[in-house]
């Protein structure tokens, strides 16, 4: 990310005052949509789930304030302690596997070398296909029985896993899923790599390295704030995935365990039970862990990335 | 790929230009010109707004009952509108103070509704129009009824009772005639009817407890038990006859084999299609509703059923089924703008033709304690007795009347789950529930007396 | 043409012929769910839900008459309503399209080619919003729109692009920074006002960085779930999004094939956009959202 533009020289009289508001005034003016907007439809609600997460709001009744009593009962709640577990799991098994295989394609179409843009729209286009229906094709591809993954591995003579049935794959075929999104991922990194100066490379064969060192020791470094705003983002993902596992593992005959993600608890209580209170104390908790998983990201950024072109 | 495109880039560039332009005026056209979902409404009449999950077969014939009520009359127009996830739906609309008029609810609503003033109590509404609940049988006026005051009326019923595939019957040698009257004639019928492939795949089992898995809660009733008491207030989730029940449960699962299972399961269709489980053969008893009557006649209208009420542990009374009552509701929204209109609207719903008119299309029973000869003889679902014997039955039971029913069903089918995936023991499992769903109840009991005091409601 | 980036380029052949092999296999695994749910939405009901692996149906010269018979019977089903769905998504994605362009573009104009005391607060702010979990939204977002009355209506879906969005205003933010600023002075010096200059300098410059803004927004509202899930109720407002789950989750009653051929309407758009504008996509997508 960009360092923000130094500072404006204090202009110094009153004609140079005039103009400073006059800036001022443009530069609000300009800017009013989204100021308008975001008090409207962002600071707004937020102030408002705030004050709902202290107060006991069933919905078809008026808030009453309720105290922390929302926040305390989180932490008895077996079924909010397993979409953590199930959020925090996903978070973690995806966010590094999708950066590396990103990388790791990337690097492999990064050149100008033949069919490369056949590659990449290949490993582009289903980051076009909405997540409702990456979704159903999905549950279709899983399908213990005729879904096309299981007949594939029979070819082989493995008798495949009910994919999204199956507590312990659950995980594994969430982690699948997003990486066939990885595509995302790729055309940054490969935007990154395109920006590298040429340089550098030529320098670092002529001190001797192959093509794996010039990857780890100047592509990496090179592109690390294209990584690291790509992790970020991911992140704050990972941490509100909803729709997949929401149109996956809700069935008629009960929620699957290991599909249910906090975002997806956090509807339900919401709309469904009615639990309005409880809901934003949930909100709030999910905004203070991005915020937290954010400044650390960062923080880390700040040792590991390197900025020198900027 | 254009990319690769061996045409000059120009030209390519300008036809790639050209065929955006179509594409986003072709958009644009759409988007002015489209379709439009809205229906002509005649001018001067009060309209109401009728929400309901019905659709295709179902929908249409309630749509024909709403034909008919409309030119029945020319002071009120009834919208008949479908809505998803019409439980939520209802809920966000009531509370946003911008209900529809009626909506068709689910049994288990009318109890958290009620007692959130969320609905209009009845009592004096359908008094107006003629209505009383001595029209109901005994087991329908108990879904309709809460805390001595009127909250809803149905006009398709249903109750959950056993449907057996005759030809598998007769392919296992069993008499077909000689439905299970216990849970352990069931057991052994299902040993019986259960086939399975060269490779060990499972092809026929005699019953499943998880297909369709709807009603996963309801097997404490059959082995003479409740999962929830209403009058102190407390789950009774951790019960020695729900412990018999899910140690039952949990039985099936360990002789047929949990990865079997979860492929076998895989294999079956969605509900409303031909490849239904049971209309394939795979399943050949199954805890049902009388709508599978519909899909049967839909899909595989050859296939010989019979209907019997679902066992129970000590063999069922005949005098007195044991069998869930599972009906749709009519209620009117808290903020309905024309409560009296809405009510005569539901009146005409109940009339005797129109129930009837209704539950045949929906190969459902009626709820009226009085139904015609005719109905009965023509109904397309031979089971229809059956399902009427459980509304006249003192065993007959409803779901649980508690305001917390839809978290308390969400987190005991999460517990079925992992019982039937043998995770865990009964034992453990119901333990965890019961403190689980009896915290849920006395926080939602705290949480009335707070905001109204010790009687707790609205 | 040299290679910009040569960390592993290899000049042995045996090395780039396995490169390629290896790219064709995972390009292969990339599109064979999209292929499966070609072939699955051409098939017959019987044969989609069977042990065999086929992409056509059998026989093949029945392909067309199954297909027909699929996507008419989802194009044509009476209460899911695809094309009214389609309608609907459009109006959003038409009206958000173009609110959402100008309306960042606005604020980023005000954030990168003006010189104010605050600037850096209010970028801050931009950056620090784009964090915000939807959730925390929601339940109050589902109160004030039903305060406006918007609540099943499409406006809750797509008045709020007309304010911009904190992602693609800081994208374009980004990029107005990369064009040099002699060039307002230029026309400032000819007596040109902050509007001429962003219609007549600032605008035509930035039509690739508008370009992915239109393209991020139209695939938003796409793939938008959530909110239409919170704020529509009445199925003749449904968005695609929304009616695919719908046409999914009815009492489980759709068969595979119906439901591939319903999931191939929705995405078909976005594919045709994509061939259309591959460039900008591969190329600008990307560069814009880092620099």
């Amino acid at each position: 990310m960009t360092a923000l533009p130094a500072a404006h020289v204090p202009p110094r009289g009153r004609a140079e005052r005039r103009a400073r508001t006059r800036q001022l005034i443009a530069g609000l003016a300009w800017c009013s949509p989204w100021l308008i907007g975001s008090s409207l439809f962002v600071f707004a609600p937020m102030v408002m789930s705030l004050y709902f997460s202290f107060t006991d709001y069933p919905l078809l009744e008026p808030p009453l304030w309720s105290g922390s009593s929302n926040y305390q009962q989180l932490f008895h709640d077996p079924t909010f302690l397993r979409v953590v577990k199930n959020t925090a799991l996903y978070a973690a098994l995806s966010i590094p596997l999708y950066t590396i295989f990103a990388l790791v394609l990337a690097a492999a179409m990064a050149g100008r070398a033949r069919f490369t843009s056949f590659y990449r729209a290949a490993v582009f286009v289903p980051t076009l296909v909405p997540l409702i229906a990456s979704a159903m094709v999905w549950m279709w591809l899983f399908n213990g029985e005729y879904g096309l993954i299981n007949k594939v591995l029979a070819l082989v003579g493995i008798r495949g896993p009910a994919w999204v049935v199956d507590e312990s794959w659950v995980p594994v075929s969430m982690v699948l899923m997003s990486l066939w999104s990885v595509g995302q991922g790729v055309v940054i990194y490969i935007a990154a790599m395109q920006d590298v100066p040429r340089q550098l490379y030529e320098a670092a064969t002529i001190d001797g390295m192959n093509a794996p060192q010039r990857f780890l020791h100047v592509t990496l470094p090179m592109i690390s704030p294209a990584i690291l705003f790509n992790v970020i983002s991911l992140t704050i993902a990972a941490v509100q995935v909803f729709a997949v596992p929401y149109v996956i593992f809700r069935r008629p005959d009960g929620q699957n365990p290991a599909g249910h993600y906090y975002s997806m608890y956090l509807y339900e209580n919401a709309f469904i039970y009615g639990k309005m209170g409880y809901a934003s104390a949930m909100a709030w908790l999910q905004l203070l862990v991005v915020m937290a998983l954010t400044g650390v990201l960062l923080l880390v950024g700040r040792k590991l990335v390197h900025y020198s072109r900027l | 790929m254009t990319a690769s495109s061996p045409q000059p880039r120009d030209l390519g560039a300008i036809s790639r230009r050209a065929a955006l332009g179509a594409l986003a005026a072709g958009a644009a056209g759409f988007a002015l010109f489209g379709p439009r979902g809205t229906q002509a409404i005649p001018p001067g009449r009060i309209v109401l707004d009728y929400w309901e999950k019905w659709t295709r077969h179902e929908g249409d014939a309630m749509e024909r009952i709403v034909d008919a009520f409309n030119k029945s009359q020319s002071r009120i127009w009834v919208r008949y509108i479908v809505v998803s996830d019409i439980g939520q739906k209802s809920l966000v609309s009531i509370a946003g103070g911008n209900p529809p008029d009626i909506i068709g609810l689910y049994a288990f609503n009318v109890t958290p509704y009620a007692e959130s003033g969320a609905i209009l109590p009845l009592d004096d509404r359908a008094a107006a129009v003629g209505m009383s609940l001595e029209q109901y049988t005994p087991g329908i006026r108990r879904v309709m009824t809460h805390r001595g005051k009127w909250w809803a009326t149905v006009n398709t019923a249903g109750s959950v009772v056993l449907y057996y595939n005759r030809t598998a019957f007769r392919d296992a040698g069993l008499d077909p005639d000689r439905p299970p009257r216990t849970i352990a004639e069931l057991d052994a019928m299902h040993a019986k009817l259960f086939r399975t492939d060269s490779g060990g795949g499972l092809q026929r089992v005699g019953f499943l407890h998880r297909e369709p898995g709807w009603w996963s809660w309801l097997w404490a009733n059959h082995f003479g038990g409740r999962i929830f008491d209403e009058a102190s207030n407390r789950a009774t989730v951790d019960s020695a006859e729900n412990l018999r029940a899910m140690d039952w449960m949990q039985g099936y699962a360990k002789d047929l084999g949990v990865q079997r299972l979860k492929i076998f399961a895989e294999s079956f269709g969605n509900y409303f299609t031909p490849e239904n489980p049971f209309l394939t053969g795979k399943v050949a008893m199954i805890i049902q509703g009388p709508w599978i009557a519909n899909l049967i006649l839909a899909f595989k209208p050859d296939l010989d059923y019979g209907v019997a009420p679902f066992p129970t542990e000590r063999g069922q009374p005949p005098d007195m089924p044991v069998g869930l009552i599972d009906t749709d509701v009519l209620v009117i929204p808290r903020g309905a703008k024309n409560p009296e209109a809405a009510m005569e609207f539901i009146a005409f719903t109940q009339r005797q033709d129109m129930t009837e008119q209704l539950a045949t299309a929906h190969c459902k029973p009626s709820p009226l304690a009085k139904v015609s000869e005719e109905f009965l003889a023509k109904h397309p679902n031979r089971g229809i007795r059956v399902h009427y014997d459980i509304f006249r039955s003192a065993g007959a039971f409803v779901p649980p009347r508690t305001r917390v029913w839809q978290q308390f069903k969400d987190e005991y089918d999460t517990q079925v789950q992992r019982m039937w995936r043998l995770e865990q023991p009964p034992q453990v499992a119901l333990a965890e529930l019961q403190t689980r769903v009896q915290s849920l109840i006395d926080q939602s009991a705290d949480q009335q007396r707070r905001r109204y005091g010790p009687k707790g409601t609205a | 043409m040299s290679n910009p980036s040569s960390h592993l380029e290899s000049r042995s052949a045996p090395l780039r012929a396995f490169r390629h092999f290896a790219l064709v296999l995972l390009a292969i695994a990339f599109l064979a769910p999209l292929v499966w749910m070609l072939s699955t939405s051409i098939k017959p009901e019987t044969q989609a839900a069977s042990g065999e692996l086929h992409l056509l149906p059998a026989p093949a010269s029945s392909t067309l008459a199954h297909a027909a018979d699929n996507y008419s019977k989802v194009w044509s089903d009476r209460t899911i309503r695809f094309p009214l769905y389609m309608r609907n998504t459009l109006i959003v994605a038409v009206l958000g399209v173009v609110g959402m362009t100008l309306s960042s573009a606005v604020v980023a104009y005000g954030l990168s080619r003006i010189q104010w005391k605050g600037r850096n607060i209010v970028f801050f702010l931009v950056l620090a919003t784009m964090m915000i979990p939807f959730p925390v939204l929601m339940v109050p977002l589902y109160i004030i729109f039903r305060d406006l009355g918007w609540n099943n209506t499409l406006k809750p879906l797509w008045v709020p692009a007309w304010f911009g969005s904190a992602f693609n205003i800081f994208l374009l933010r980004q990029f107005f920074m990369t064009i040099p600023t002699q060039l307002d002075e230029a026309a400032r010096l000819d007596g040109c006002s902050h509007w001429s200059i962003f219609w007549r300098v600032i605008m035509p410059l930035s039509k690739p960085a508008l370009a992915v803004v239109a393209l991020f927004h139209f695939i938003y509202v796409w793939n938008d779930f959530v909110g239409p899930l919170i704020f529509l109720t009445d199925r003749d407002q449904f968005t695609l999004a929304l009616g695919l789950q719908l046409y999914q989750s009815q009492a489980g009653n759709t068969p595979w094939n119906l439901l591939m051929a319903a999931s191939t309407l929705m995405i078909s758009p976005l594919v045709v956009l994509f061939m259309l504008t591959q460039r900008t996509f591969v190329q600008n997508v990307a560069t814009e959202g880092l620099k």
